[in-house]
């Protein structure tokens, strides 16, 4: 208790002593200088006084002084020395001292490079897709107006939501667009954005060159181009502003060019290369087309809960005017919508990071306790010839933080590797990481770490230090004392708490991979191996004419049937996980017609015969669709097993007729008669529980063959290859534009690749954790191995005399095991009851398995238990076979 | 003091309690310390301003001497430097060291002895 009292005043007045030098010496030296010019002045009076002339007088005065400059260097050389001698000598020995002992200051280095690195790196990340605001003016201020927080909203619903809401400073629109650029060079399908002027102007992000469309219906023909496209299309060219450019069949107007790190928008159609105003026209009464996705600015001082209360009330009115249209509007803070997703892995990766940060402090800690305890002699030698124990302290100190801030650096080399490893991995499935650097904020944050971590941990030698009493250090034979040795409960401490830090990282990595592994493992519905998929669009070509576009359509798939390397062809409208999802309204006959917005929905999908065989998706009950199924037979559909149990449960849904009363074409209105029922497949994530879909023949549907508007001017073809899809992509490029070279080839997918992707998040997750989870092992193991080792090099001439006296050695390996075992066992405890009240941050990034999973917790208990066994065995053995002769000499 | 020869530099380790001797009636400016040295000293030593600043400064840090600004006779400003209770103490303790240190030196280089 003295000793820490004492030691609190020694800190005192060391930190007193330091902020001195901080505060009072440069103000010192500088009033010196001043001083110095007086000095001058009355030297001059002086000579003056004596009869000189004034300007003589300056001079003899001056040649009197001597240099000035030479004079304040003495006194600035004396203030320099006085701040920093005491440091530079305690710099140098602090370096000679871990040069002596480079294992163990290697370990400290790298222990503490390992954990700053992870953090640095972590923190960077979470630094670029959590905290950084979103690179637009007022962003904090921008919400998204989304039903369900996920369904776009209708035209009718926009414009009545913009008239009534008094919460936002503005409201837009905006909806995806792929239009067809045409003109120098090939066509291409570019990802765009129909945005109504309010949308883009709340942005607050000025073009580059040029303008933003124009408000008005004038604005409808402007658009804005990406930087990256300027570059490729118009190489760059400032006179394209101004510039008429073919997209689709119309000629739209170039009026500005945005600067390369506008984005928008950032949750969805991140791709988006052109952003086009918008003129909602005839469309602007409907209330069935759901096909926009609704941008606000909040008025500044209004809160988000004010918003949502007002939109509440809006959509309630609306409901009651037009029941079905207006359910469950979300006001989400833009943020949130994009990051929402990644918020909890990354928290749970930062957490991670702290605990393998922490293990690597308990390792420095130990390392610096133990060299601390063999250095008594040295720091009772020097208080002995009198050194003050401030100065020994400080001594210490400064070691410590040495060795923390050489890890610190190394840390920082460690972290630029690292965040090539955040964003390879994290580049698709991570939003925002891309932006992810290590800057000056991380640096600062990584050196404090060090500096922190370097004085909390060198405190515990330090003031193990301050209890030695000067004799006791001194005297020769004290080698085996206690005070030499780093304290029982200090030992159980530090093994305890590495044990039980490693086991909760060790759970999640076990976790984590049992997801994944359940990710992996679940089948999409199609076999996706040599299966590759791509895009046609004849929007603006030759081939969109109506009563073209089937026999084009027909005449692609033979061809490409024809191709050495192909197995089959089909089309579809929107291909699983990588395509569009449409959802209508289905109606089953028989049954009462439901009220509006409440008839059951169902994925639409439109699909040539030979689809299901080249997809390899299996019939449950039934049969796929054939070349006789066209237009003029019989009307047929083909529905999901889900759609099938969902609405005919426990019959057969063979030979029963629904109607798709809201689709596309006219003649969905008639009653189909169900002829196959296939297996599901996933629709757009590998998790998402499997939803109606029905299937309706191409051959049978006029939007797509015929006439429908832009939206049906694109047809997926799917191929099965015979060899790696890759090779066959440039040859299929050739058939398409030796067929129509105005129909641009997009979204070319391998769709192995894509599944693998699929599961890509779960990956990046698991990736950083199961290595944060192996450093936190590793580090944990040699920090056990460590301690007991040390701990049995402390006591080798107890241990000597004990084997001396008839102890058996197996005895001794025990009772040495048994201590850092008996706290290995009590970490266990501890961490799996932080697992189990940790469990609740993990669960939305588990797939199948339950967050307090059996074989989890009990394989990662297993392997800690031998992992503990065998770094408290080593050095119990080594003490076994100590020899008391040795020892006694 | 009638000896012809230059003033000669401060003997070593004397400049410090030659300047706390020389504020110890009262406040001077740097000039005045390094005159009232010279005039103490009968002409002896003479105090370069190259070796009087860093002594003050080293003065003030140890707490021996205070500082603070003021108006010379001639109206300049200039810090003046005043002994504080520890640079009286550590004149005394310092006079009596240098008055054995003295007498020993003169004891030995005595011719007679």
């Amino acid at each position: 208790m003295i000793a820490s009292r004492r030691f609190v005043r020694w800190l005192q007045g060391l930190v007193g002593e330091l902020g001195e030098r901080l505060r009072g010496r440069p103000a010192l030296g500088e009033s010196m200088a001043a001083d110095i010019d007086a000095y001058l002045d009355l030297l001059t009076d002086e000579k003056i006084a004596e009869g000189l002339p004034p300007a003589e007088a300056r001079r003899a005065a001056l040649v009197d002084l001597g240099s000035r400059s030479a004079v304040r260097e003495s006194v600035r050389d004396l203030q320099a020395t006085a701040v920093f001698q005491a440091l530079a000598q305690d710099l140098r020995y602090a370096v000679r001292v871990a040069a002596r002992t480079p294992g163990p200051s290697a370990a400290v280095v790298l222990a503490m490079a390992l954990g700053i690195g992870a953090t640095a790196a972590t923190f960077s990340a979470v630094d670029a897709v959590l905290v950084r605001p979103l690179p637009y003016a007022d962003a904090d201020r921008l919400v998204v107006l989304l039903h369900h927080g996920t369904d776009p909203v209708s035209p009718a619903n926009f414009l009545d939501w913009q008239r009534s809401a008094t919460s936002f400073e503005a409201m837009g629109a905006a909806e995806y667009w792929s239009p067809n650029l045409r003109g120098d060079g090939p066509p291409e399908k570019i990802l765009a954005l129909h945005m109504t002027p309010e949308a883009l102007a709340m942005l607050g992000v000025p073009p580059e060159i040029g303008r933003l469309p124009a408000t008005g219906p004038d604005g409808a023909r402007e658009i804005v181009i990406a930087d990256g496209l300027w570059r490729r299309r118009f190489a760059a060219d400032p006179g394209v502003v101004g510039r008429a450019v073919q997209l689709d069949a119309d000629p739209l107007v170039i009026v500005g060019v945005m600067p390369a790190t506008f984005h928008f928008a950032p949750f969805w159609a991140t791709k988006a290369e052109i952003w086009g105003g918008f003129d909602l026209g005839p469309r602007a009464a409907s209330r069935g087309g759901q096909s926009l996705r609704i941008f606000a600015k909040l008025k500044p001082g209004v809160t988000l809960a004010r918003a949502r209360a007002e939109m509440t009330g809006i959509t309630a009115t609306l409901e009651a005017q037009y029941p079905g249209t207006n359910r469950d509007l979300s006001v989400t803070p833009l943020k949130d919508k994009v990051v929402g997703d990644v918020r909890a892995t990354l928290l749970v990766l930062f957490g991670a990071v702290a605990c393998v940060l922490l293990i690597a402090c308990a390792n420095v800690a130990h390392l610096l306790l133990a060299r601390a305890s063999t250095r008594e002699r040295e720091f009772a030698v020097r208080c002995a010839i009198g050194a003050s124990r401030t100065r020994v302290v400080r001594q210490l100190l400064t070691e410590s933080i040495t060795l923390s801030l050489a890890g610190g650096a190394a840390g920082v080399l460690l972290a630029f590797g690292g965040v090539h490893v955040f964003t390879a991995l994290g580049a698709t499935s991570v939003p925002r990481l891309q932006t992810m650097t290590l800057d000056g904020r991380v640096l600062i944050f990584a050196t404090a770490l060090a500096v922190l971590t370097g004085l909390l941990f060198g405190i515990a030698p330090a003031r193990a230090l301050a209890r030695i009493s000067v004799s006791n250090g001194l005297r020769r034979e004290d080698r085996g004392s206690t005070s030499a040795r780093t304290s029982r409960g200090a030992r159980r401490l530090l093994i305890a708490s590495q044990v039980a830090l490693a086991l909760v990282l060790l759970v999640g990595a076990g976790l984590l991979l049992r997801s994944f592994v359940a990710l992996r493992a679940v089948d999409p519905g199609f076999s996706p191996d040599r299966l590759a998929s791509f895009v046609v669009s004849v929007s603006g070509s030759a081939e969109s004419a109506p009563g073209r576009r089937g026999a084009f359509y027909d005449e692609l798939v033979a061809r490409v049937r024809s191709m050495p390397g192909v197995a089959s062809v089909a089309a579809i409208n929107h291909m699983p996980l990588v395509g569009d999802l449409w959802s209508f309204p289905y109606f089953v006959e028989g049954r009462p017609a439901p009220r509006p917005g409440e008839a059951p929905t169902a994925t639409f999908r439109v699909v040539s015969a030979g689809y299901f065989e080249t997809m390899g998706i299996g019939l449950v009950s039934g049969r796929t669709l054939a070349s006789t199924d066209r237009d003029g037979s019989p009307p047929v559909i083909i529905v999901n097993d889900t759609l099938a149990r969902g609405a005919w449960p426990g019959e057969s849904a063979l030979g029963k007729r629904l109607r798709v009363p809201a689709g596309p074409d006219p003649r969905d209105q008639v009653w189909r008669t169900v002829v196959g029922v296939s297996r599901n497949t996933v629709r757009g994530d590998l998790h998402d529980t499997p939803e109606p879909e029905l299937f309706i023949p191409l051959e049978q549907n006029q939007a797509y063959r015929a006439e429908g508007d832009i939206h049906f001017e694109a047809m997926t073809i799917v191929v099965r290859t015979t060899a790696e899809p890759a090779l066959l992509v440039p040859s299929i490029r050739a058939v398409v534009r030796g067929l129509a070279p105005d129909v641009p080839i997009s979204d070319v997918f391998d769709m192995r690749q894509v599944v693998d992707q699929a599961a890509a998040g779960a990956r990046f997750t698991l990736v950083l954790l199961g290595t944060f989870a192996g450093v936190a092992l590793v580090l944990a193991a040699l920090g056990i191995a460590g301690v007991i080792s040390h701990d049995v090099a402390s006591r080798r001439r107890e241990i000597g005399i004990r084997l001396a006296l008839g102890a058996a050695p197996v005895r001794v390996a025990a009772q040495v095991a048994g201590e850092g075992l008996t706290a290995a066992l009590v970490g266990l405890g501890v961490g799996l009851a932080a697992a189990a009240a940790l469990r609740g941050a993990v669960t939305s990034l588990l797939f199948v398995v339950t967050p307090f999973d059996g074989p989890t917790l009990a394989t990662v208990t297993f392997a800690l238990i031998l992992v503990a066994g065998t770094a408290c065995g080593l050095p119990a053995y080594r003490a076994s076979r100590i020899s008391p002769a040795e020892e006694l000499k | 003091m009638t000896d012809a020869r230059p003033p000669a530099a401060v003997l070593p380790g004397s400049l410090d309690v030659l300047i706390l001797q020389a504020l110890r009636l009262e406040s001077r400016h740097g000039l005045g310390i390094a005159r009232r040295v010279e005039q103490m000293t009968q002409g002896a030593f003479a105090v370069k301003p190259g070796s009087l600043f860093p002594a003050l400064y080293r003065l003030e840090r140890g707490g021996l001497v205070t500082s603070r600004p003021g108006e010379s006779e001639t109206r300049r400003h200039a810090r003046f430097y005043t002994l504080t209770a520890a640079g009286r103490r550590r004149l005394r303790d310092d006079t009596a060291t240098w008055r054995r240190l003295v007498g020993a030196l003169a004891h030995a280089l005595d011719p007679s002895s």
